[in-house]
C-alpha cells in the first residue's frame, strides 16, 4: 500500500515538481513577542478552555506522561509515525512567537507561522470551519499555559513522503474550505451540533474512512462509514452502524457525557479521551447538540431506546452462558461472564453488555481485540470500573476463538475472517508501540 | 511507586508500576488473604474489589488502581462479620479454603448486582472462581442464606470502599 | 497401608501396642495424655517420662489449667476438616465441653511417628487410639475428681468438663489444678479402657461447625504460600523439558538483568536426584522473580523421553498388557484361563483415561532457611515422613537437622504427598545461604505435577452356557508412583513381583465372578517419562472406571438388568463374605447400598427421550477398608452438539460409623464433582515430555454452573469408621458413562467423554462394538 502511494507520489512530483514549489510558497508571518498571560480576559481564556476541550488540544499535544500540550504525541498514520507540535506559549520550541494571525492561519490552512504545510493529521480541514471568536478564545487560552521547553520531534516518515513542501500537493488533491462544511439547515441545536462536530471536534477524522493518500472519504455513503484509527476501529456515525439498539438522541448524550450507557457500552480506546479529557469540557447543551446532529445521522432522531426485539436476542445470549462446546464458550465462562452476563430485560450500566457493543457488531474486530489484549484503564470508560487486560493470559487462538464466539453467539454479523492473524498483528503493533513510549 | 486505597486506608508501594496489584498487596502490604492460584484471571482466587467491584488482581497492574479504592478479604468487613463471611460460616462452605477469600469477593458484587439471584445469575458471575475442592453446592448455599440476609437488612454492604 | 511407610523401608512405626504404655503426667501448667514404649519409661514416673520427651504419642493432648483441652492433629489441613474431626473423637470419650476443645497442627518430629495425609485414613487409623486415649483420660480426671469430691468414683459423672456426684461438682479445670493426675496404664490396660458404648455418644455423629472454617472466610488462614521469614529472598525456577531426564547445558541471564530486583540464578546441585536439570531465579520479590525467570535463557540437554507423548504411553501399555508374562498377579485364582477356555462365551474390552491433573488451587511452593544448625521447610504437605528423608539427602544433613512447619494446604487431593517441591527450595536456600521462598507460577506447578498417569485397561469375562459368570480378568497398565516414589511400600503379587497397590485398588472387586485374576503393569516409560502421581482415589479412581462400565456392558450382553446383574454378583459368599474389624458384612453391605441407591433414583421408571440412568458401585479405596459406595447418574445427551448434561448425581454411602456428619457430607460433595469433573471436563496429554495444558485457558475443570443436583445419603452404622475423601470420585465416570449408554445407545470407553466422541460415535453406524 505504502508502496504504491509511494510511486503515486513521485509521478505526481515528477508532473508537478515546478508548479507545485510556486503553489506550495506561503510567506512567513513575523514573529511577536510573547503576549503576557494578562492581554487576555478571563472570560477569553475560559472560553477557549472550553473550546480546547470540544478539540481535544491535549490529547493529541501531550505525550504519554508528558507536560500538556507540550507535544511529542506520537500517530501512526499509513505513511509512518507523526509527533505532535508544542503549542504551549514557549517561545524557542511553542507558538509564544505566533501572532494571533500565524495561528488563524495555522487553523484554517495547515500553515505554520513560518509559512512550512503542516501534515494534515492536524485537522486544519475541520478547523478552518471554526469562528473568528472561538479562534481568537483558543488562541487566548493556549497562550495562557505554561510555556513549556520541548523541540518538536522529526516524524519517522520515509522521503520523500517527510517533505512539507508536499503537503502542498496534498492541499491542491483534498483540501477545500468547506469540505465539511459549514452546515446549517437544520434547528440550532442541529446547527450547534453540526458546527462542533464538523469543526472543532473533527468527529469524521477518525470515523470516516480514507483514501491512499490518506484523506477523508467524502462520498455521501463513505462519511462516517467507520474507520480504522490507531489500530482500533471507530464504528459508523451513520445508518451502517450495526448496534442491535438504536442510537438514539439520548443514548448518544448519556454516552458522550458520562463515557458509558447500558445500552451500547463503554468508550475505550481513543474514544475514551474524547469523552473524558474533551468534551466534558462542553456545557451539556453542546453535548445534547451533538448527539441531536449525531441521532440524525444515524437515522435514530425520532426512536427512542426501548427494549425491542434486538435487545431481547442479545440478552437471551447472555443470559444463556457458554457451554461446553466450544472453546470460545469456555473462556467466556471463566475470564468474561463474573463481569459482563446480564440477565432480564436490561442490561445493568456496570456490566458492559457485549452484545450491544460496536466493537462486536462491527466490521473490524480490531477495537474488541485492543480491549481483550489490553483491557479498560480506571479512567476510561464508565469511570471508576476498569477491565484488566488478557494480554498476558491468553494466546493468540484463544482470543481469535473468544472473539468469533462472541461475534457468533451475539450477533447477526458474518463471521471476522482470519482473526488468529489480526490478533497477532495487534499485539506485536501495541507491543512495540508499547516499547517506544 | 503507586499509591492508592487499601481497606479504606492510603498505601503507597514502592513495587513497579507493572506489578501486579496481587503480588503488591501480598509482598509490599503483608496482606495474604487475596491468593494466588493461576495469574491469568482464570480463576478468581485474586478477587479483590476496585472501588467497591470485584476484580482480578493477577492481571491488573499496581500501577492501575493509583488513586483508587481498593478491598481485600481482610478489609471487606473488619471483623469479618460481613453477611456472605456469616453465611459462609453457617454453610461451612469452605474446604481447603484457598479460594474462598476470592469466592466471597466475588459474591460480594453478584450481589450488588442481583440482589436475589437466581441459579443462573449465580452460576454466571460466580463462573470465573474455580473451587478446585468443589465446594460449590455450599458456595451457592451461602450466596442465598447472605443474599436473604442482606435484603432482610435492606441495607448496602459496609465497605471500605466507595460503590 | 499398614506397612512401614518410609522409603527406605526402616520401620517407623509406633511401637506395638503390646509395648506401650499410656501415660498422663504433669508438664507445665497441665497435664498431657501420652503414649510411651513400656521399655523406655520403666522404672520412672510419667512426669519424667514425659520430661525426658520419651514418649511416643502417635496422638496426644493436653489439659491446662484453664480446663482448655488442646488435640495435637499430625493430619495436614486440606479441606476435609480433619482437626475437628479427630478432636471430636478425643472429646466424646474424654466428655469434654466442646467449647473447650482447641486443635494444634504440629510441626514434624520424629515423636510424632509417621506423618501422613492421603488414602483416607486419617479417621480410620485413628478412631480406635483416640477413642482409649480420650476414655483413659475421662476416667483418670473421674478418679481424681472423685477423690477431691470425697466421694467414690462411680458416683460420679462426668459431663462437658465436669465431674459431678449428685448436686457436688468439680470442674476438669480445677481437677487439673488441684489434683494428681499422674497415671500409667498398661497396654491391657488401656485396650480394657471402657470405651463408652454407641448410644452414650454426644459428638461423634453429631453436626458441628469445623473449627478451621472461620479462618478460611476472613483471610487469616495461613497457606504455605503465606509464609514469611525475615531476609527471605524469593525464587521462581526454570523447569526443565523433562522430569527426569534433563541437564543444565548453559545458563544466559544477560536478559533478566534489565528486571529490576533481579538478583542471580543457580543450576541446583542435587544429591537426591529429586530435581534434576533445575535452575533457580533469585530476586527480591515474586513479581521480579517471575520476570525475570521469563528472560533468563537456559538450554537443557534432555533424555530420550522429551520425544515421549500420550500415544506412546498407551502404545507401550498395549504391548505390555498384551504380554501374558508381564505384571504382577494381585489376584490370581486356580484355573482362571481353563475357566475361559470353557466358557460358552466371552466378552472383552478396553478402557482408557487420560492425564489428569492435580491443579491444586495452591500452585506448590516450599520456603526454606537453616536456623542454629536446623534446616526448617515451610511448606503444606501431607506426607512428611516420605520427603524428610529425601530433604536429608539433598542437603547433605542427618534427619534430625531438618523440620518441617505445617501450614494449610491450599487444596491436596494427592498431589502434596508427594513432597518434591520442598527439595529445590531446600537446596535454593543452601545454594544462596540465605533464607528462600520458592514460589511456582501455575504453569510451573503444572508442569513440575506428578499428574495422574493415563491408564489403559483390559477386561475380560466369562460366562457359561446359562449366563452366569464363570471367569473374569482384569489387566491395568498405568504409571505407578508407589514404585517411582515409596518402592519398598510395594507388595508383592501371586507371582511374587512388586506391585503399587494404589494403582490397581478396585479391580480386587468382591463381586463373585468364578475364576477371577487381576493383573498389575507398570507402565515403566510413564515411570521414565514423568513422576507419575497419587491423584484423589489414585487407582480406583481408573479401575472403576473400567470395572464398572465393563459390568454394565457385561449386564446388556446378557440381556439382565445392570442392577439385578451387579446384585447377583454380591453375594456375599466365600471370599466376599467380609471380616472384622473394617468390612463386617463384605458384599453384602456393597449390594445395600446399591438397592438404596436405585430406590433413590427411581431405578427402573420411564425417562423422557434421550435421558438416561446409569448406575456404578465401589467399595471405595482398599479391600482392607471398604467405603461402600454408589452412584445412579441421571443425564440427557444432546444428539446435535454432542453435549452431555448431567442433570443429578443419587449418591449412597456406608462408611460405618460417621464422626462428623456434616465434614463427611462435603467430602461425599467435593469426591463426586471431583468425579464428574475428570468423567466430562477435565483432562490432557502428554506431548513431548510435557503435558500439553499448563493453564486454565485450556485445562477446563468443573466449575459452579456445570454442578448438577446432588443427593447424598449415608448408611446409618455403628461400624468402624472409614474413609470418605475419594470413594465418591470412582463411582460418578462409570455412572455416567453407562447413562450415556441408557440415553444413547453409545459406549464410550475413554474418559473424559468430551462432547467430540459421542458426536462420533453417534454418526457411526450401528453395529456389534
Ligand atoms: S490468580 Fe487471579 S484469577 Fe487466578
Ligand atoms: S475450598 Fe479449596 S479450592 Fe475452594
Amino acid at each position: 500500500m505504502i508502496k504504491r502511494m509511494v510511486l503515486g507520489l513521485l509521478g505526481l512530483i515528477a508532473a508537478a515538481v515546478v508548479g507545485l514549489l510556486i503553489l506550495a510558497y506561503r510567506p512567513a508571518i513575523d514573529p511577536i513577542e510573547p503576549p503576557s498571560a494578562t492581554t487576555f480576559s478571563p472570560a477569553l481564556v475560559a472560553q477557549g478552555e472550553v473550546l480546547a476541550g470540544a478539540g481535544y488540544c491535549a490529547t493529541c499535544h501531550t505525550a504519554k506522561g508528558g507536560a500538556a500540550y507540550a507535544g511529542g504525541y506520537a500517530m501512526k498514520t499509513g505513511f509512518g509515525t507523526i509527533y505532535s507540535t508544542n503549542i504551549t506559549p514557549d517561545a524557542a520550541t511553542g507558538i509564544g512567537r505566533w501572532s494571533e494571525e500565524a495561528f488563524r492561519r495555522a487553523m484554517r490552512q495547515g500553515v505554520a507561522r513560518d509559512g512550512s504545510h503542516l501534515f494534515p493529521a492536524f485537522p486544519y480541514q475541520h478547523f478552518n470551519q471554526v469562528g473568528d471568536d472561538d479562534l481568537k478564545a483558543l488562541y487566548a487560552y493556549l497562550m495562557t499555559r505554561e510555556p513549556v521547553a520541548a523541540p518538536p520531534r522529526e516524524p519517522d516518515i520515509p522521503f520523500p513522503l517527510n517533505r512539507r513542501v508536499l503537503q502542498a500537493g496534498w492541499k491542491l488533491l483534498f483540501f477545500r474550505n468547506d469540505a465539511y462544511g459549514p452546515i446549517t439547515g437544520g434547528t440550532p441545536e442541529w446547527n450547534r451540533g453540526a458546527y462542533l462536530a464538523e469543526g472543532l471536534s473533527h468527529c469524521s477524522a477518525c470515523h470516516s474512512p480514507r483514501n491512499g493518500l490518506g484523506a477523508e472519504k467524502t462520498g455521501a455513503d463513505e462519511r462516517y462509514a467507520g474507520a480504522a484509527i490507531d489500530d482500533w476501529y471507530a464504528p459508523p456515525l451513520n445508518a451502517a452502524n450495526r448496534a442491535p439498539v438504536a442510537w438514539t438522541k439520548d443514548e448518544l448524550f448519556a454516552y458522550l457525557r458520562t463515557g458509558a450507557t447500558a445500552l451500547h457500552g463503554v468508550a475505550a480506546g481513543p474514544m475514551s479521551p474524547v469523552v473524558h479529557d474533551g468534551l466534558s469540557k462542553l456545557p451539556d447543551a453542546d453535548v445534547m447538540a451533538i448527539a441531536t446532529y449525531f441521532a440524525d445521522r444515524f437515522g435514530a432522531a425520532g426512536e427512542r431506546a426501548a427494549p425491542d426485539a434486538a435487545l431481547a436476542k442479545v440478552l437471551a445470549a447472555s443470559a444463556g452462558g457458554g457451554g461446553p462446546v466450544d472453546h470460545g464458550a469456555n473462556l467466556y465462562d471463566a475470564a468474561c461472564a463474573s463481569c459482563h452476563y446480564n440477565s432480564g430485560p436490561m442490561p445493568l450500566l456496570v456490566r458492559p453488555e457485549l452484545g450491544l457493543n460496536s466493537a462486536l457488531t462491527a466490521a473490524d474486530p480490531s477495537s474488541l481485540i485492543q480491549v481483550i489484549l489490553h483491557g479498560v484503564a480506571v479512567d476510561e470508560g464508565l469511570p471508576g470500573a476498569m477491565m484488566p487486560g488478557f494480554a498476558q493470559s491468553l494466546s493468540d487462538t484463544d482470543i481469535a476463538q473468544l472473539a468469533s464466539w462472541l461475534r457468533r453467539s451475539r450477533t447477526d454479523q458474518p463471521p471476522w475472517p482470519d482473526l488468529d492473524r489480526q490478533v497477532a498483528v495487534l499485539r506485536t503493533q501495541s507491543e512495540s508501540s508499547r516499547s517506544t513510549h | 511507586m503507586s499509591q492508592f486505597q487499601l481497606n479504606g486506608r492510603p498505601v503507597s508501594v514502592e513495587a513497579e508500576d507493572d506489578t501486579p496489584l496481587l503480588w503488591a498487596i501480598r509482598d509490599d502490604l503483608k496482606l495474604t488473604g487475596t491468593k494466588f492460584g493461576c495469574g491469568i484471571g482464570f480463576c478468581g482466587a485474586c478477587t479483590v474489589h476496585l472501588n467497591g467491584r470485584a476484580i482480578r488482581s493477577c492481571i491488573t497492574p499496581v500501577g492501575a488502581v493509583a488513586g483508587q479504592h481498593v478491598t481485600t478479604i481482610e478489609g471487606l468487613q473488619p471483623a469479618g462479620q460481613h453477611p456472605l463471611q456469616k453465611a459462609w460460616v453457617a454453610a461451612q462452605a469452605p474446604q481447603c479454603g484457598y479460594c474462598q477469600p476470592g469466592q466471597i469477593m466475588q459474591a460480594a458484587t453478584l450481589l450488588a448486582d442481583f440482589p436475589n439471584p437466581t441459579d443462573a445469575q449465580i452460576d454466571a458471575v460466580m463462573a470465573g472462581s474455580l473451587c478446585r475442592c468443589m465446594a460449590y453446592v455450599r458456595i451457592r448455599k451461602a450466596i442465598r442464606l447472605a443474599a436473604a440476609e442482606m435484603r432482610a437488612a435492606a441495607q448496602p454492604a459496609t465497605e471500605g470502599a466507595r460503590p | 497401608m499398614n506397612a512401614s511407610i518410609r522409603p527406605d523401608g526402616k520401620d517407623d512405626r509406633l511401637p506395638s501396642p503390646a509395648r506401650r504404655r499410656f501415660l498422663i503426667g504433669a508438664v507445665g501448667t497441665g497435664f498431657v495424655m501420652a503414649f510411651a514404649d513400656a521399655s523406655q519409661i520403666l522404672p520412672g514416673t510419667p512426669e519424667q517420662a514425659i520430661a525426658e520427651k520419651v514418649y511416643d504419642p502417635a496422638l496426644w493432648f493436653r489439659i491446662d489449667s484453664n480446663g482448655v483441652v488442646t488435640v495435637n492433629v499430625i493430619r495436614a489441613e486440606m479441606g476435609q476438616h480433619v482437626g475437628t474431626a479427630l478432636a471430636r473423637i478425643v472429646a466424646d470419650e474424654l466428655e469434654a465441653n466442646w467449647a473447650d476443645v482447641r486443635i494444634e497442627h504440629v510441626d514434624t518430629d520424629p515423636k510424632w511417628g509417621l506423618m501422613v495425609t492421603g488414602g483416607s485414613w486419617s479417621v480410620w487409623q485413628s478412631f480406635p487410639l483416640l477413642s482409649q486415649a480420650g476414655a483413659a483420660g475421662r476416667i483418670a480426671l473421674v478418679e481424681e475428681g472423685a477423690k477431691l469430691l470425697g466421694v467414690a468414683p462411680d458416683a460420679c459423672v462426668a459431663r462437658d468438663s465436669v465431674v459431678r456426684a449428685g448436686a457436688r461438682s468439680i470442674s476438669y479445670a480445677d481437677i487439673v489444678k488441684r489434683g494428681n493426675l499422674s497415671r500409667s496404664y498398661s497396654a491391657e490396660a488401656l485396650k480394657a479402657m471402657p470405651v463408652k458404648p454407641v448410644s452414650e455418644r454426644r459428638l461423634i455423629g453429631v453436626d458441628t461447625q469445623a473449627i478451621d472454617i472461620p479462618g478460611k472466610t476472613d483471610g487469616t488462614a495461613v497457606y504455605g504460600i503465606d509464609a514469611h521469614v525475615d531476609g527471605m529472598v524469593y525464587a521462581r525456577p526454570k523447569i526443565p523439558p523433562t522430569r527426569n531426564g534433563s541437564k543444565v547445558v548453559s545458563v544466559d541471564d544477560s536478559a533478566a538483568k534489565t528486571v529490576k530486583g533481579y538478583l542471580s540464578c543457580a543450576t541446583l546441585d542435587d544429591p537426591s536426584g529429586t530435581v534434576p536439570g533445575w535452575v533457580m531465579v533469585f530476586a527480591d520479590s515474586t513479581h521480579a522473580a517471575i520476570k525475570a525467570a521469563d528472560r533468563v535463557k537456559v538450554t537443557w540437554q534432555n533424555d530420550d523421553t522429551a520425544g515421549v507423548s500420550e500415544r506412546n504411553l498407551l502404545d507401550h501399555a498395549a504391548k505390555l498388557i498384551g504380554d501374558a508374562s508381564a505384571g504382577a498377579t494381585v489376584v490370581n485364582d486356580a484355573g482362571v484361563d481353563e475357566a475361559f477356555a470353557k466358557a460358552a462365551s466371552t466378552l472383552q474390552q478396553d478402557y482408557t483415561t487420560a492425564s489428569v491433573l492435580h491443579f491444586q488451587l495452591e500452585p506448590v511452593n516450599a520456603t526454606a532457611l537453616q536456623k542454629n544448625g536446623i534446616w526448617e521447610i515451610h511448606t503444606g504437605n501431607q506426607w512428611q515422613s516420605l520427603i524428610l528423608p529425601t530433604l536429608a539427602k539433598a542437603l547433605g544433613v542427618g534427619e534430625d537437622k531438618v523440620v518441617m512447619r505445617t501450614y494449610l494446604l491450599g487444596g491436596g487431593f494427592g498431589r502434596r504427598l508427594n513432597g518434591d517441591y520442598a527439595v529445590p527450595a531446600a537446596l535454593a536456600s543452601k545454594a544462596l545461604g540465605k533464607p528462600v521462598k520458592m514460589i511456582c507460577t501455575r504453569a510451573d506447578d503444572v508442569r513440575f505435577d506428578s499428574f495422574r498417569s493415563p491408564s489403559l485397561q483390559r477386561l475380560r469375562m466369562g460366562f457359561d452356557a446359562a449366563g452366569k459368570v464363570v471367569a473374569m480378568q482384569h489387566d491395568a497398565c498405568a504409571g505407578w508412583p508407589t514404585q517411582v516414589m515409596v518402592p519398598s511400600f510395594m507388595p508383592k503379587g501371586k507371582n511374587d513381583r512388586p506391585y503399587d497397590p494404589f494403582a490397581i485398588a478396585g479391580a480386587d472387586h468382591w463381586y463373585n465372578v468364578g475364576a477371577h485374576r487381576v493383573r498389575a503393569i507398570s507402565n515403566d516409560l510413564a515411570n521414565r517419562a514423568f513422576r507419575p502421581g497419587w491423584l484423589r482415589s489414585v487407582g480406583p479412581g481408573w479401575t472403576n472406571w473400567a470395572l464398572e462400565c465393563f459390568i454394565d456392558e457385561a449386564a446388556h450382553k446378557q440381556g439382565v438388568d445392570p442392577l439385578t446383574f451387579r446384585l447377583n454378583l454380591l453375594d456375599a459368599s466365600g471370599g466376599n463374605a467380609g471380616s472384622a474389624p473394617n468390612a463386617v458384612g463384605g458384599a453384602k453391605r456393597q449390594a445395600a447400598v446399591l438397592r438404596r441407591v436405585a430406590e433413590m433414583a427411581g431405578w427402573g421408571n420411564a425417562l423422557p427421550q434421550d435421558t438416561g440412568l446409569g448406575i456404578a458401585t465401589s467399595f471405595g479405596q482398599e479391600r482392607d477398608m471398604p467405603t461402600w459406595v454408589t452412584c445412579v447418574a441421571r443425564v440427557r445427551a444432546n444428539r446435535t452438539t454432542g453435549v452431555v448434561k448431567v442433570e443429578k448425581l443419587f449418591l449412597v454411602a456406608d462408611a460405618g460409623t460417621i464422626v462428623h456428619p456434616d465434614g463427611a457430607l462435603a467430602q461425599m460433595e467435593g469426591a463426586a464433582l471431583w468425579g464428574l469433573s475428570m468423567a466430562l471436563h477435565e483432562g490432557t496429554q502428554f506431548e513431548d515430555g510435557q503435558v500439553r495444558d499448563t493453564n486454565l485457558n485450556t485445562y477446563t475443570p468443573l466449575r459452579i454452573g456445570d454442578v448438577p443436583d446432588l443427593q447424598i445419603e449415608f448408611v446409618a452404622s455403628t461400624e468402624a469408621a472409614v474413609g470418605l475423601g475419594e470413594p465418591a470420585t470412582t463411582v460418578v465416570a462409570p455412572a455416567v458413562g453407562n447413562a450415556i449408554f441408557a440415553a444413547t445407545g453409545v459406549r464410550l470407553r475413554h474418559i473424559p467423554m468430551r462432547p467430540q466422541a459421542l458426536l462420533d460415535a453417534l454418526k457411526k453406524p450401528a453395529g456389534p462394538s
